[in-house]
């Protein structure tokens, strides 16, 4: 039973339309969640007119809390820090998940502030928001993934959780049923 | 010794990147008959041309940004485009170099667990990773700020220059401070770079605006 009904976001860093396994397994989470009655917004981020961060600090000292290039990014912060869960989701390609989700994720930079705070004991930046919303990871095995792979994968997604001012509840994989994903997400 | 350089950062040659690069390469050229090939990332789409450059090079450095705990999207983009050459025997010898914006190499190590397991995916000899935090802002101090960090990368460059490996005594130098200290912690909340922000938000009539929340739905 639902104890909590959420806001969830998903971005879907699949970059390729004929892995279809992995569409349909997020297809089908979505649902799954959905008739959990939590609301859903999944971005196929490959569809979407995503440009690369350029490094140019517009979004922390020109334009504060938004990007200076226009394209859907905006759409996604909005959709994010608006989420009480928001969903990484990617192939592993060459031991990482996708360039794509990647780009994605540096264009969340205006969510957070540029002046600096100690957590944990390092430094790193403040808050913009008063909350964000946790975060999770589901992975697609690639032909040569191994458990040290999925173990940096998971690292590195726990270091950015700090930086985005969250933590990372789980790290899934696709091989495993979309109930487990959802048992998780409805346990917090 | 031949070496081939990616800048991965997205600033290109506006970047702290290069400025460090410049300074190992100005000390690898020492080296007799040594010579070097650079490619920006940033710029260079030519995946094809990539890969061949890749190929062809006897000594690779891939040098960036810490973006995220990791890699720029444009170095994610190339790495995947090595895809077809894992196990490739005539594979570069390999090494890195991240430099990140927060001053702690904590920040770095754990990309550097995925550059180490990149090396032997791809089947190539692993030199090592350069870490250096706290670069933020030094392609635009002036020379006398930075001498000690250049006069690092140079020695770093004019040893490998020579020997072909990374001087594993810079190398520990330049990775300082790992964590730090509670004082350091202290000091760094009296005196961080907080004016490096708040300069430029005044420059651009933003300041008041610093705290803004634009993405916010009002519930
Ligand atoms: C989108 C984005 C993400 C970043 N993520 C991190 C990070 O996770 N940790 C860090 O220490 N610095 C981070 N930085 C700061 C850069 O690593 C730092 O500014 C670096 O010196 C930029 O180098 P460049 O001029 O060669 O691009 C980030 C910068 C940008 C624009």
């Amino acid at each position: 039973m639902t104890s909590k009904k959420m806001k969830i976001t998903i971005l879907n860093g699949n970059p390729q339309a004929d892995n279809i396994k992995f569409d349909s397994y997020i297809d089908t989470l979505t649902g799954l969640l959905k008739s959990n009655r939590h609301t859903v917004t999944a971005f196929k981020l490959r569809d979407m007119d995503i440009k690369h961060c350029i490094g140019c600090w517009s979004c922390w000292v020109e334009t504060p809390g938004e990007c200076i290039i226009s394209d859907n990014s905006g759409e996604i912060c909005k959709s994010y820090i608006n989420s009480d869960f928001v969903i990484f989701a990617s192939p592993v390609i060459m031991g990482f998940t996708s360039a794509l989700l990647k780009k994605a994720m540096e264009r969340l930079l205006p969510l957070v502030h540029p002046y600096f705070e100690v957590v944990n004991g390092e430094i790193h930046h403040l808050s913009r928001y008063d909350r964000y919303p946790l975060m999770g990871l589901i992975i697609q095995k690639g032909r040569d993934t191994d458990e040290e792979d999925i173990k940096i994968i998971s690292d590195i997604y726990m270091r950015s959780a700090i930086n985005i001012k969250t933590s990372l509840r789980f790290t899934k994989l696709t091989d495993g049923s979309v109930e487990e994903v959802v048992n998780a997400i409805n346990s917090i | 010794m031949q070496l081939t350089v990616f800048n991965g950062s997205p600033r290109g040659k506006g970047s702290n990147t290069k400025v460090l690069v410049d300074q190992f390469l100005d000390g690898f050229m020492k080296g007799n008959g040594n010579s070097y090939k650079i490619v920006y990332l940033n710029t260079t789409k030519d995946s094809d041309y990539l890969i061949k450059m890749f190929e062809e090079a006897e000594k690779f450095l891939l040098a960036f940004p810490l973006y995220v705990d990791s890699m720029p999207t444009i170095v994610k983009t190339f790495i995947e485009s090595l895809e077809p050459l894992c196990g490739r025997k005539e594979n570069p010898d390999i090494g890195f170099l991240v430099q990140s914006g927060l001053p702690e190499s904590i920040h770095s190590r754990y990309v550097e667990r995925y550059l180490k397991k990149l090396s032997a995916r791809l089947g190539c000899s692993y030199m090592g990773t350069i870490i250096k935090g706290g670069v933020e802002g030094a392609q635009a101090k002036p020379v006398w700020m930075n001498k000690k960090l250049f006069n690092s990368f140079y020695q770093l460059g004019k040893t490998f220059g020579e020997t072909g490996k990374f001087d594993e005594e810079i190398v520990d130098r330049l990775a300082q401070p790992e964590r730090y200290s509670k004082i350091h912690l202290w000091l760094f909340k009296l005196f961080g770079k907080f004016w490096y922000w708040d300069t430029m938000l005044k420059k651009n009539n933003a300041f008041e605006k610093r705290f803004n929340k634009p993405y916010l739905e009002v519930k």
